[in-house]
């Protein structure tokens, strides 16, 4: 119980004002298109060296937290996801909003991200470590296979075409894998200059997402009925919250995944909220709902995505090693302030290491306030009329691109790959699976290549990524999720078979 | 919090947009970008950020430099962009990693060597030093080098990459003792690399000096020695460098790290940012949090780092003949 | 045939090809240590799409819902709009002058307001005045993002 004798070091006022500045700080940049919560916790950096220690690391760990939740919000009102952990918002979220929900989804996102979000801070507070230990436990051939589990989730994800969510997986893992080879440094299916530093997911993730998203706005036309956009529907906090905890199946499977997924090095919890959303399909008796707008599936997204903060940040907090991009910024925070992560932090600066993760807990309540403070607001993002969105998002898409490196290239790709998405989607491929595969392609390559190195040095390839008990049990998670995948795709033909799908 | 507001006030004054090319004369008018070819989070991000933070100062430069991670590749993607695609007119500048860019350029496929780049000062070394487990069986690297050259192939040796300082301590121990070791790169840089070490997936790791001496002090890992002409008496008094230990392995790893400029940048304005930025690297707030973050100091100015810059082409030159 | 299975081959075909070369492209290059990963994926993904393209040319394909004359002709200009502001001005004319342009050009094609009278155009040039402040803002003064400033600003 030792966090709490430091809960008070929370409530001095310096140090709740920046707990409040970077909740509100945070909210903004993450809603922001373009800056993905390790750009953000970068970005503030610099302020941190004016303050100290302690104080510094308030602000970081209130920014983290409220990035990964603000990002929810333009994945809902604008289908842009933040970061990569907003994808999944973005299926169902983006859809409530159309249909007039969106200060509902917003609530409700921000709840679940808080009930996820203080989850995963008390595992970090009680478990450390039992958990540290368990992070070490993934090697390079437990990672090829998580990745591996992450890709055969791609054709059950698009529920229109099994298909052709494979095959869009499979040019997504494709896309992944231009430009330079990480390890060998050999390039590949570089055509133009622009792809050279091969293709940056944040900017993939705005192209493909806002593009068609622009477009389909076009295609509304020039006429009057189009500018009446929809009423926003008036929502109760209360209701919210009661509706929120009565998903118990989504906020536990989302909660878990995202604590789970957080705590392994190296997969960053980008597909946190993708894995816990497919799974929450799959056990929910109404899976035909999601990717309508249904509620279920946002929380089981935000869930996973806050929930996987406080694990993230073991590995770092008690082995020094960061797990993610965005703990390694954390390192650099610490480090300023002569503070190492290890034993060294809690035995003799334990205020300091308190005080961060008190910070994360009472961030993470801070957040949902002003999350559903500015809900009802932001959702009348809805009512803007469809040309000045359609300008405003396109415009938004240009500075985000090109702010993630600066660089044109980036922003060339962005509008290369939205315009090829707005055509693919229209004969019923889909960008979920898509982004899916870009983000795992590394993955499974890297820890692939990696674990054959270190295979061929020692016991050889086939014991070393079949051997042992959490390989045996990942595997069978892998062939569980495909047959699964493919017995669904049997069933969903025979039930949808006698009303066919509209076609043009 | 007022400081911070502070801050945030004076950034937003600092920034008056200029109009039409930049005047060598009133360089700089605007901020200074800073491109890393690293992670936001990797130790030379990190330390970019700190040499970096008193540029606005007055004395200094009169401007913030902002920093910018084009990571990819151990760094060839940005250093490819940085010189094909920046522009030269001294606002955007780049951080360098010696002996990274010259080996990748001598080993082909990027868009730029040592010529395509002006330097203008260093602000730090790094060694290489060679680690293993905490609980592992090789106390000395006399111990691990026998057995690695008893056994050719087997050693499993982690690094940041291929053709970055640690490869390259790699292929010199490799030589010193005439016998394989199995280098494994990893994608994820050096924080990568050290995980692979504590988790126990290889035998051993070549590491930076900074990241090894605070996994040694959380009681990681053992650092077995240093890949450099002296021992580091401030953070390893006790770590023999390999040379001592009777392999012929000298500083040609050591990673060192500074500010470069594209080539065809105006001269005044290379020689203003080579007299500033030492001065700025000095500061006192910059030393003192780089000591605090166990990162070896050493500045060097224009004349001293293209010097280092030719004495490293040449070696590496000699070096990487051998390999394919 | 009817149009639905003929627009489905378009896509089904050009996947096809991709497919095609990038399997050419992954077993011809050097090293084949680093195409290794390619060559996995690219067969894949080859068979994939030949099963997508079989199922389009026989018309089992049904899902999504193409595209119609007059779907292109409303998208049309957006589209032009869209690709001239991002892949020519934005560089040419700095991103601040470049949005505002494409902003009211966007917000004046799709806006029912009639295009006679000036009022409508004092609004179309406001918002994006306002927004592109606020854009200005965000980026440059918050978060010091240097924009290429072209020939303007």
């Amino acid at each position: 119980m030792e966090f709490l004798n430091h809960l008070g070091g929370v409530f001095e006022p310096v140090a709740f004002l920046l707990l409040l500045g970077g909740t509100i700080g945070g909210l903004i940049l993450g809603a922001t298109p373009g800056l993905s919560p390790t750009m953000a916790v970068a970005l503030l950096i610099p302020f941190t060296f004016q303050l100290e220690a302690t104080q510094g690391l308030i602000l970081l760990g209130a920014a983290y937290t409220s990035t990964v939740a603000g990002g929810a919000v333009s994945a809902i009102l604008l289908k842009i996801p933040g970061a990569p952990a907003n994808i999944a918002t973005a299926l169902d979220g983006h859809e409530m909003a159309k249909n007039g929900q969106g200060a509902k989804a917003l609530h409700i996102s921000f709840l679940s991200s808080g009930i996820g979000g203080v989850i995963g801070v008390l595992l970090l507070i009680f478990l450390t470590p039992v958990l540290a230990q368990w992070a070490l436990a993934f090697g390079p051939s437990h990672l090829f296979w998580m990745a591996i589990l992450g890709v055969t989730v791609i054709g059950s994800l698009d529920s229109k075409s099994f298909v052709k969510g494979l095959l869009s997986g499979c040019l997504g893992l494709w896309l992944s894998m231009i430009g330079y080879d990480d390890i060998q440094g050999a390039q590949r299916f570089i055509f133009a200059d622009a792809l050279t530093g091969g293709i940056n997911i944040i900017s993939a993730l705005i192209g493909i997402f806002a593009i068609p998203q622009v477009i389909e706005m076009f295609a509304k036309g020039r006429i009057a009925s189009s500018i009446s956009s929809l009423e926003v529907e008036k929502q109760s906090i209360w209701a919210s919250v009661r509706e929120t905890l009565g998903y118990k199946r989504a906020l536990s499977i989302g909660t878990v995944c995202g604590s789970v997924i957080g705590l392994i090095p190296g997969v960053g919890g980008q597909i946190a909220g993708l894995l816990a959303y497919d799974q929450a399909r799959k056990f929910s008796p109404e899976r035909e709902k999601f990717g309508s707008g249904y509620a279920e599936g946002v929380v089981a997204a935000e869930s996973a995505n806050n929930a996987m903060v406080g694990p993230s940040l073991v590995p770092l907090l008690t082995l020094s090693i960061p797990g993610s991009p965005t703990a390694a910024v954390l390192l650099g925070g610490l480090l300023i302030h002569g503070i190492f992560p290890g034993s060294d932090l809690f035995d003799n600066h334990p205020k300091v290491a308190w005080t961060f993760i008190n910070s994360m807990l009472v961030g993470q309540i801070l957040m949902v306030i002003f999350g559903i403070w500015i809900a009802g607001y932001a959702a009348k993002v809805a009512k803007i009329p469809n040309p000045i969105m359609a300008a405003a998002v396109l415009v938004l898409a240009l500075f985000g691109s090109y702010s993630i490196q600066q660089s044109m290239g980036d922003v060339y790709i962005m509008l290369g790959l939205g315009l090829g998405m707005f055509f693919l989607e229209k004969f019923g491929f889909s960008a979920a699976p898509l982004v899916l595969g870009l983000i795992l392609g590394p993955i499974a390559e890297a820890n692939f290549i990696q674990g054959s190195m270190i295979a061929t040095a020692g016991d050889g390839t086939l014991s070393y990524f079949f051997g042992g008990v959490l390989n045996l049990f990942l595997i069978a998670l892998v062939i569980a999720s495909i047959a699964y995948s493919f017995w669904a795709s049997i069933v969903l033909a025979k039930k949808t078979a006698p009303k066919p799908e509209v076609t043009k | 919090m007022k400081k911070l507001i502070a801050a945030m006030a004076l950034s937003a004054f600092a920034f008056t947009p200029g109009i039409g090319a930049a005047q060598a004369a009133d360089y700089p008018d605007r901020p200074i970008s800073v491109m890393v070819s690293y992670g936001a989070g990797g130790a030379t991000d990190f330390q970019a950020r700190i040499v970096t933070m008193m540029a606005a100062n007055e004395k200094l430069l009169g401007q913030p430099m902002v920093i910018i991670n084009k990571p990819g590749a151990g760094g060839r993607v940005g250093w490819n962009w940085f010189a094909s695609e920046a522009e030269t007119d001294g606002y955007t500048l780049s951080a360098y990693n010696v002996p990274h860019f010259i080996a990748q350029s001598i080993k082909g496929g990027v868009k730029y060597s040592a010529d395509s780049f002006e330097p203008i000062a260093n602000w730090g070394s790094d060694p290489a030093v060679v680690i293993v487990p905490k609980d592992s069986p090789y106390n000395t690297i006399g111990e691990l080098l026998d057995y690695a050259k008893a056994n050719p192939g087997k050693v499993t040796m982690s690094g940041a990459g291929l053709f970055v300082g640690h490869h390259i301590a790699a292929l010199q121990i490799q030589k010193a003792i005439g016998a394989k070791l199995a280098y494994i790169p990893t994608k994820g840089g050096g924080a990568a690399a050290m995980k692979a070490v504590i988790a126990g997936d290889v035998i051993a790791g070549v590491n930076n000096l900074s990241d090894a001496f605070r996994a040694r002090e959380a009681g990681n890992v053992k650092i077995l020695a240093v890949a450099d002409l002296e021992r580091n008496e401030k953070f390893l008094p006790n770590v023999p460098t390999l040379k001592e230990a009777g392999y012929d392995v000298d500083n040609s790893s050591v990673n060192f790290r500074g500010i470069m400029a594209k080539k065809g940048t105006p001269p005044e304005i290379i020689e203003m940012l080579a007299a500033k930025v030492p001065e700025m690297f000095a500061n006192g707030r910059v030393t003192k949090q780089m000591n605090a973050g166990g990162s070896p100091i050493k500045i060097m100015n224009r004349a001293e780092v293209q010097k280092m810059w030719s004495d490293r082409q040449a070696f590496l030159q000699e070096l990487l003949k051998d390999l394919k | 045939m009817n149009s639905a299975r003929l627009q489905h081959l378009i896509p089904g075909t050009l996947v096809l090809l991709l497919a095609l070369t990038v399997v050419w492209l992954s077993f011809t290059r050097e090293p084949a240590e680093s195409f290794l990963f390619p060559r996995l994926i690219s067969v894949v993904m080859l068979a994939l799409a030949f099963w997508n393209f079989v199922r389009a040319a026989t018309g089992l394909a049904k899902v999504g819902t193409g595209f119609t004359a007059s779907l292109l002709v409303t998208i049309a200009p957006g589209v032009a709009v869209m690709i001239i502001f991002i892949f020519f001005l934005a560089k040419q004319f700095g991103f601040y002058v470049s949005s505002t342009i494409a902003f009211v050009a966007i917000y004046a094609i799709y806006d029912p307001a009639p295009h006679s009278d000036p009022k409508s155009w004092a609004k179309r040039v406001g918002v994006a005045i306002a927004f592109m402040v606020l854009m200005y803002g965000l980026f440059s003064i918050l978060l010091k993002v240097q924009t290429p400033r072209g020939m303007f600003f």
